[in-house]
């Protein structure tokens, strides 16, 4: 198990540095740089420019600065956002913890329903209510997320029951602790709601069919067999197996959920990674850009990395292979 | 389609009161298939004293399984759907029970080993566990570690102790099949269900398990009906022998009266097309033409589109299941030519 660890953090070693290499690469093609809006402004002289951006080694060619970005890297430090005037890491941190909060509540949502509705599904095969579910979930898997963040974001306007977009209130530095906690969960639900409607239905559909094909499994005719009722033979043996693929499922769902977060945030104006990464691609803040999509690579990676050992703590087939 | 219904035939006299161990009345089965109902079953009867073994023979797709699975109730109901007869186990009827009567005969009464054991096993819990479950349920006085191990080493199991913790993948076909039949055993049945216990197995492995089987015979008082392929181990294992061709039952005999003498055509290609090299026995395919599909059996008597025997009027004139000699039981009216 340890080596299998270590094995799999290495592999973390190349994806990221093949992922930052060609995000400076692709930063560098595109034209113009942070400096390039300033330079419509007739009060700042050429050389004034020239200066600014030579301190920001944007004169340099673009793998002299990969070069620099990666000996800083190796020891933490992640560079330099020069359009919010500090440490790029620092404002990664803050916003990543804003994406995780989301992800996190849109994912327990999501699973929590989810499973115990594909399993309800799959045992009430051809009922009325499990062809409804699966009306549902296409539903779900049709609409895009776009759309549903902006019909919550018209529900917020149109009913002041939820705040429009944002992650806390005007006044939130005014509020009690506990009334700041009911603030940040109050601007949650929305983002999470929208999240996880999108997420639920794929979840519900793999369980649905993962339980079916189970259910006609020779060791569920076995435990039938041994006279288990058939809820024992259900919920101990045919769901106990039906969700190991689901646990493979959890780290491309991680990676669905941060890319459907980056949409919701970017709608929904929730002050996240994928918010962050889209600000500051259109300000060409290269360092930040890098140091955010480097982020988002290493999380997406951590999550496979935590679906496979879920996996083969769950099936012993894999563990003791 | 023909529901010829036949009495019971039994080579037990039937004089006593008590009820025999299993009753098969007539049973028919459909499968319903595009709002059609296909027979796989049809007019079954088949009894089974204590302490008796029966072999069912017949080509794949015959009903072999269907009917032995029905013992217990455990074809998957849709799609199958039983049409008639009755299934008694010590004298009740299977198919009217409540679903808490049917759960005290499945282990109970009895317990089925089956083809493939690496898929008939849990794949994540450890052997250990699953026999203990059928011994929970079943004799929870003796749900312990000590009673796995004498079951694990009853099924000649080496080195028990070590295997408990195992997982299924872990232990090879022929021991997984070890661990089926100690979970069968458990829950002392008085009836084993082997279908094709051996067919998944290598050939070395094919005659432990036979040999296994027969040992535990002589050791406990519990019937047996076996469903082979392979006609060459019947003679050792059964006292008597029914083959299935379509749905039916079309000869019963005691096994060494059916083996020496068959009276039935298809009994009769089926035992020419045992392959003569011991070790080789696979699946028979040996009979020109083909087993006929579901829901196009054909008219008369089934096999004669591909009986060597065959007469004008056999495609026309349904079959009786007919006691021809003592205990020898035959559907076909040509059998003594
Ligand atoms: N769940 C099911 N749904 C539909 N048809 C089925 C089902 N189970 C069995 N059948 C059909 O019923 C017929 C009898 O099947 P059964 O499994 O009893 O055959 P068998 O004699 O055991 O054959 P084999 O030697 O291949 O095991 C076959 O034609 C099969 O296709
Ligand atoms: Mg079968």
């Amino acid at each position: 198990m340890w080596t299998f660890t270590v094995k799999r953090l290495l592999h973390l070693i190349p994806i990221l540095l093949g992922v930052s290499l060609l995000t400076f690469l692709l930063m560098s093609l595109t034209p113009g740089d942070y400096f390039t809006e300033l330079a419509q402004n007739p009060q700042i002289s050429p050389q004034k420019l020239a200066e600014l951006r030579a301190k920001a080694h944007l004169d340099r060619p673009w793998y002299v600065r990969y070069g620099y970005w990666l000996s800083n890297a190796v020891r933490l430090d992640f560079g330099y956002s020069i359009a919010y005037k500090i440490q790029a890491s620092e404002l990664i941190f803050s916003r990543l913890w804003n994406t995780f909060l989301l992800s996190l509540s849109a994912s327990v949502l999501a699973w929590s329903i989810a499973v115990p509705l594909g399993i309800w599904a799959a045992v009430h095969k051809d009922s009325v209510a499990d062809r409804a579910c699966s009306l549902i979930a296409f539903a779900g898997l049709s609409i895009p997320e776009v759309l549903l963040a902006l019909l919550a974001l018209m529900f917020a306007a149109s009913t002041h029951w939820f705040p429009v977009g944002g992650a806390q209130g005007a006044t939130f530095d005014l509020l009690t602790p506990w009334e700041q906690f009911c603030d940040r969960a109050h601007h949650l639900v929305l983002p999470t709601l929208v999240l996880a409607a999108s997420e639920l239905a794929g979840i519900m559909r793999q369980m649905r069919s993962n339980l079916l094909d189970t259910l006609r499994a020779e060791f569920v005719t076995t435990a039938r067999a041994k006279g288990l009722p058939e809820g024992w033979v259900i919920y101990k043996h045919a769901v106990r197996n039906a969700i190991n693929p689901l646990l493979t499922m959890f780290g491309y769902s991680l990676a669905g959920l941060l890319s459907g977060a980056f949409i919701v945030e970017n709608v929904m104006s929730w002050p996240g990674l994928g918010r962050l990464t889209m600000e500051s691609l259109s300000k060409k803040d290269h360092e930040l850009v890098v140091a955010s999509v480097v982020m988002a690579t290493a999380l997406l990676v951590i999550g496979n990395f935590v679906a496979d050992l879920l996996l083969a703590w769950s099936d012993p087939r894999i563990r003791l292979k | 389609m023909s529901s010829a219904s036949s009495p019971a035939p039994s080579n037990a006299t039937s004089a006593d009161a008590t009820p025999p161990l299993l009753d098969i009345r007539d049973l028919r089965l459909d499968f319903m298939k595009d709002g059609r109902a296909l027979r796989a079953v049809d007019g079954v009867s088949l009894r089974l004293g204590a302490g008796e073994a029966l072999c069912l023979v017949g080509e794949s797709g015959c009903g072999k399984s269907v009917t032995a699975l029905s013992i217990a109730r455990l074809v998957p109901s849709p799609p199958a759907r039983y049409a008639g007869g009755e299934i008694r186990v010590n004298g009740s009827d299977v198919l009217k029970m409540s679903p808490r009567e049917l759960r005290a005969i499945r282990g109970g009464v009895v317990s089925y080993i089956f083809q493939e054991p690496g898929s008939s096993l849990n794949p994540v819990f450890r052997v250990g566990a699953q026999i203990l479950e059928s011994l929970k349920l079943h004799r929870p006085e003796a749900a312990n570690e000590e009673e796995v191990l004498r079951l694990l080493r009853l099924v000649g199991i080496p080195a028990p102790e070590s295997r408990l913790r195992d997982y299924p993948h872990q232990l090879s076909g022929g021991m997984q099949q070890r661990i089926m039949i100690a979970m069968a055993l458990a829950s002392h049945p008085r009836l084993l269900v082997a279908d094709e216990p051996t067919t998944a197995l290598d050939v070395t492995i094919q005659a432990q398990i036979i040999e296994l089987l027969r040992e535990l015979r002589r050791q406990i008082q519990m019937s047996l009906l076996l469903i082979t392929h392979n006609l060459g181990i019947v003679g050792d294992l059964a006292d008597r022998v029914a083959v299935m061709y379509a749905g039916q039952i079309v000869e019963l005999a005691p096994s060494h009266t059916l083996l020496s003498r068959p009276l039935h055509p298809y009994t009769r290609a089926l035992m020419n097309s045992v392959p003569k090299l011991k070790g080789q026995v696979g699946r028979l395919s040996a009979i020109p033409g083909n087993v006929p599909n579901l829901g196009s059996f054909p008219e008369g008597c089934r096999f004669h589109p591909r009986c060597p025997q065959a007469r004008p009027d056999c495609s026309t004139q349904s079959t009786q299941l007919l006691e021809v000699e003592p205990s020898h039981w035959v559907r076909c009216p040509y059998w003594s030519t």
